[in-house]
This record gives C-alpha cells, structure tokens and sequence, in this order.
C-alpha cells in the first residue's frame, strides 16, 4: 500500500506523458464533399482552389448584409488565423469567405469588407452560377428569402465552415459556433 | 423646463454609469452591446439581457436609434440540418419575472440601414419599444467579441 503511494506521483506522470505522446487521430478525408472551383477574389482577380496546394484553408459562405452569425463566424476564423500566426504558422493556412450575394457582394464590396477583420481573409464572388455550383460541391443549402427587388433580403444558408488539407480535400465540418482552440488544433495536425 | 430636463439628464447620466446597462423601476437592462462590423456594412446585431421585475406583463416591440434607418427584432433559427435563417418577432411578451436573452446566433436586435457604422469602443444609445411601456434607454457599446 504504501509502495503504490511512494510511487503514484510517478505513475501518474508517466500516464500524463503517455497521453501527451500519444499521436493525434488523424482526421479523415471526407470523399462526399468538396472539389476545385474557380470564384473571382476580392482584387477582381480570378481565384482558383488548386492553387493553394500546399496550404490549408478555413473555408465558409456567407454574405456582407448578415450582421449577426457571418461576422461572428468571420471573426471567429480570423481568431484562429491570429493564433496560427502567433505559432508561426500563417504562411500554411488561408482563410476563404465565399459570398451567396454576388449582387450586392461585388469585389469592391468584398475589399472593403475582409480585409477589416485582419486575418489575411480573401473574399470570394462569382456569377450566380457559378456560385450555386461550388455550394453544391460542398453540400451548401441556401436560399434567398425577402424582396430582392427592395434591395433588403437575407438568406436562409448552412452555415459550416470547412478545413480542407494541402491537397484541397475535406477534412472536417465545424458549425459556425466552433471552438476556436479545436479548430487551431485541427490545423495545426494537419501541418 | 430647462431644469427639468437637465435634471432628468442627471438622472439618466447616472443610471446610465454602467454602460450597457438601463433599469426603468420594472425593467432591467444588461449586457448591451453591438457587435463591430466592417465601415462598409449596412447593418449591426445588437444583443443584451431585459427582465421584467415589475408585477405585469410588457410586450418589447422593436427599437429606435438614431443611427439607423430602421430597428427590428430578430431571431436566427437553425434547424437540424445546419441550416440558419432570420425571421421577424412582431414582439417579445415578458410575464413578471420573465428574462428574454438577446445574444449572438439567436434573437438579435437588427439595425437596418445604418449611415454610418460606428467603432468598436464607441457607444450608441438605444432605446428598447414596448407595448404599454416608456422607451428604455441605454448606450450599447461596441464590441467586438461578447462581454
Ligand atoms: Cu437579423
């Protein structure tokens, strides 16, 4: 009895450094979702998926004129970013913000609109289409509600946030409300 | 006159010292406040906490303010499938001793057409709308993370 007292500090260190070094389990690759797309970035400039290879991407859709869950969202991705910039790591990772409001999402909208929230964010925009096709691609439900024609409308959208891997695969849904620190986590894994 | 309303002005500057915080003899407002978005924005979510003390029921109807065209109350929905929407509350009842929570990804207080967004660190006074009830005033302050 006294033995396992003498040596339970000891124990419980070693189990403390078991869990420490036990390797993370390794998100898996989601093969329903995802895919390249090519959308036009908030300079005006096309902006193609692929040519991220290399980096990981925090991904979300969402539009300018929603005050309460996108800026939330984007703030809360942009935190992460921060994070993986204070570790050194904002190089390996980019934040994408796709708009379902090209209309009222112009690129001159968008680079007025990220850049505010100072985590390397780029703003994405597209033809209707074009758009409606990469929402698709990754299971994007949304749908225009209110009177477009007076210029107040909302959607009613999913609101997940993706993190893709250097090869552009799905890796993992989040909903908008994630934990940052499981986010930052879940990237830094992947690095 | 003049002394009145300055006198009424002294009051209200000190009920109002906690900003984001009003209390009328039955209501109580707490954790005001406006989410920061972008200058180019034309809307904000404002969110706060309103208990009603007081021994009768008040309806919140909506809002007023002076930097926004229009005010309303709002509630995001999310169903099970993930997907969120906004939809309009024509109004919040409030029985004595009912507490309505206004926070981020649910009910919100939706400022349209907004001249002019203002910083985070400033202050912008609101004023809640009821059925039956004075206006409650208070100054949100502009945040960008919760209190
Ligand atoms: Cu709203």
């Amino acid at each position: 009895m006294l033995t396992v007292f003498r040596w339970w500090p000891v124990l419980a260190g070693l189990l403390l450094l078991a869990a420490c070094a036990e390797p993370r389990q390794e998100l898996p690759v989601n093969t329903r979702l995802g895919g390249d797309f090519t959308l036009t970035d908030h300079h005006g400039q096309p902006f193609r998926l692929a040519d991220q290879e290399g980096r990981v991407v925090l991904m979300f859709f969402g539009y300018t004129h929603c005050p309460d869950i996108c800026p939330a969202t984007l703030a809360r991705v942009s935190q992460v970013y921060r994070n993986l910039r204070e570790a050194g790591d904002a190089e390996a990772v980019q934040p994408l913000f796709i708009t379902f409001d090209p209309v009222r999402d112009t690129p001159a909208h968008l680079s007025e609109y990220v850049p505010w929230f100072k985590a390397n964010v780029i703003g994405l925009t597209g033809s209707e289409a074009e758009i409606r096709a990469v929402a698709e691609q990754y299971g994007v439900v949304y749908l225009q509600s209110g009177d477009g024609a007076a210029a107040e409308y909302d959607f009613t959208h999913s609101d997940y946030v993706y993190l893709l891997d250097q090869q552009g695969r799905v890796r993992k849904l989040y909903p908008s409300d994630f934990n940052i620190d499981e986010v930052t986590d879940d990237v830094q894994s992947l690095l | 006159m003049m002394y009145k309303a300055f006198f009424n002005g002294l009051t209200g500057a000190a009920l109002l010292a906690l900003a984001g915080a009003a209390s009328a003899d039955d209501l109580v407002l707490e954790n005001a406040w406006l989410r920061a978005v972008p200058p180019v924005s034309p809307t904000m979510a404002g969110y706060f906490t309103l208990r009603n003390d007081g021994d009768r029921a008040v309806e919140l109807k909506g809002a007023r303010t002076d930097i926004a065209g229009g005010a309303m109350l709002h509630d995001t929905e999310t169903t099970e499938d993930g997907q969120a929407r906004m939809v309009h509350l024509s109004g919040i009842t409030l029985e004595p001793g009912d507490q309505a929570t206004f926070a981020p990804g649910g009910k919100h207080l939706m400022l349209m057409k907004v001249a002019s967004i203002p910083e985070a660190g400033e202050e912008v006074k609101i004023c809640l709308t009821f059925t039956d009830h004075d206006d409650l005033c208070s100054d949100f302050p502009v945040r960008r993370e919760a209190p």
